[in-house]
């Protein structure tokens, strides 16, 4: 095991922690400043065994039974790698996935959007990253939705990632959004980021890069996005 | 090179409840029971104007009832309870109530305490705060608790003994996670 440090999330690579119009980062988020503190043992370690513990591995969304029929839907297949900041494979820890279905639908019980629901799809599971870092899972292009309350907000199609890394400092979320939709204009969430070039930065790398087509038994369209989680290795001490 | 950390972005309201029930109870792994005090650790997730929140996240990772981590950074890890997990998932209800079933933690050179990470809409980012416990504070210096200098915000941090959560032979105790207003809790830079 080797052994890592851990800065601090610079807020130049991050979305903003309060953005106009989103209203509960204004009721949710702490008004006083966070406290720094440093690192121990309990920080730099983490669930492990979670792979294990939810008997996760491959993940296809694209269906609810092996070779059962498809979800309605554009299928597509997302890949991409998850390493540190040095580049090295976070290998073997869990991805946790979930979207709505193509009509803009979560499989959710807060979710009051009149939009059908789609039997032979479930908008949500889990896999484990390979040993060089991968990931892959087919699913289908998740549909738009109004956010209702807001009267005017409508979400672009995104999907959510989380990553469960080795220790309590890699734990990590965010949504990912597709390439050239129109609705990616006006997403609070998407363009909530720190203004100038280092905010499109952050801007573009919440936004999948658009892969190969494949055409076959199975054909599809690729969608790329590689996630950089924090932590690097400690340099080694000089003999 | 080193690389760009991504960017976090927020669950949103819609982050699978089956991803975290089930997650709530810490003392039972692979057919065994934890070792040690088992307890409730329960409370609200409250936002601005001390409103309840529903569907919120709280991740904890803890050191088991010997302050042993289930991870290879711990030298003692192979010494670890086999009935505990170390790591829990719950989420608020519809009156902002979350509750684990845990152990009380060992020490593993810090006072006993408890991670704890809230995710959830309104929160591009997790925030990160460590519990601690009523009596069972020790007589150490803690690291990260040093670094809360304010009397009352060290208070904000400890979790009180309180017998209306007690449940199942465990003892309750409450926490209130207060993201904003009169009586916020402390929350650390992550």
């Amino acid at each position: 095991m080797k052994s890592y440090e851990y800065s601090p999330y610079d807020d130049r690579t991050q979305t903003l922690r309060q953005i106009d119009k989103y209203n509960a980062s204004f009721r949710r988020v702490p008004a006083s400043p966070l406290i720094p503190r440093p690192i121990t043992l309990s920080e730099s370690t983490g669930p492990v065994e979670l792979p294990r513990r939810w008997n996760a591995g491959k993940l296809d969304l694209s269906r609810v039974a092996e070779n059962g029929p498809r979800a309605v839907g554009q299928l597509i297949r997302v890949s991409g790698r998850v390493t540190d900041e040095d580049g090295s494979p976070a290998a073997g820890v869990v991805m946790e996935i979930w979207q709505a279905n193509a009509a803009g639908k979560y499989v959710h019980a807060m979710d009051d959007h009149a939009a059908p629901l789609d039997p032979n799809f479930i908008g949500q599971g889990r896999l484990v990253t390979d040993e060089d870092g991968r990931y892959e899972a087919f699913t289908i292009k998740p549909g738009a939705y109004p956010v209702l309350y807001s009267g005017w907000w409508w979400r672009p199609p995104h999907i959510h990632f989380s990553i469960l890394g080795l220790s309590w400092m890699n734990r990590f979320i965010t949504q990912i959004f597709f390439p050239g939709e129109p609705l990616n204009e006006t997403d609070l969430l998407l363009n909530g980021v720190p203004s100038g070039s280092l905010g499109n930065d952050v801007r573009e790398r919440l936004i999948f890069e658009h892969g190969d087509t494949v055409m076959g038994d199975l054909s599809y369209i690729n969608f790329r996005r590689d996630f950089v989680l924090r932590g690097h290795r400690r340099t080694p001490e000089l003999a | 090179m080193k690389r760009v950390v991504s960017p976090c972005n927020t669950t949103g309201p819609y982050f699978p409840r089956e991803f975290s029930d089930g997650n709530e109870d810490l003392t039972r792994r692979d057919g065994a029971t934890a070792r040690g005090e088992h307890i409730i650790l329960a409370g609200r997730v409250l936002e601005l104007e001390a409103k309840p929140t529903w569907n919120m996240v709280l991740e904890i990772w803890q050191a088991d009832a010997n302050g042993v981590y289930r991870h290879p950074l711990d030298p003692r890890s192979a010494e670890v309870d086999p009935g505990f997990w170390n790591w829990g998932r719950a989420r608020t209800n519809q009156d902002g109530w979350y509750r684990f079933r845990t152990v009380l933690p060992g020490g593993n050179l810090r006072i006993p305490h408890i991670n704890c990470a809230v995710l959830g809409i309104g929160l591009t980012r997790r925030l990160v705060t460590t519990i601690f416990f009523a009596g069972n504070m020790g007589a150490a210096p803690d690291p990260v608790l040093d670094c809360v200098v304010d009397p009352e915000l060290r208070r904000r941090l400890i979790a009180r003994r309180d017998p209306s959560l007690d449940a199942d032979g465990a003892a309750g105790y409450g926490f209130d996670v207060i993201l904003r207003g009169e009586g916020e809790t402390p929350f650390f830079v992550d």
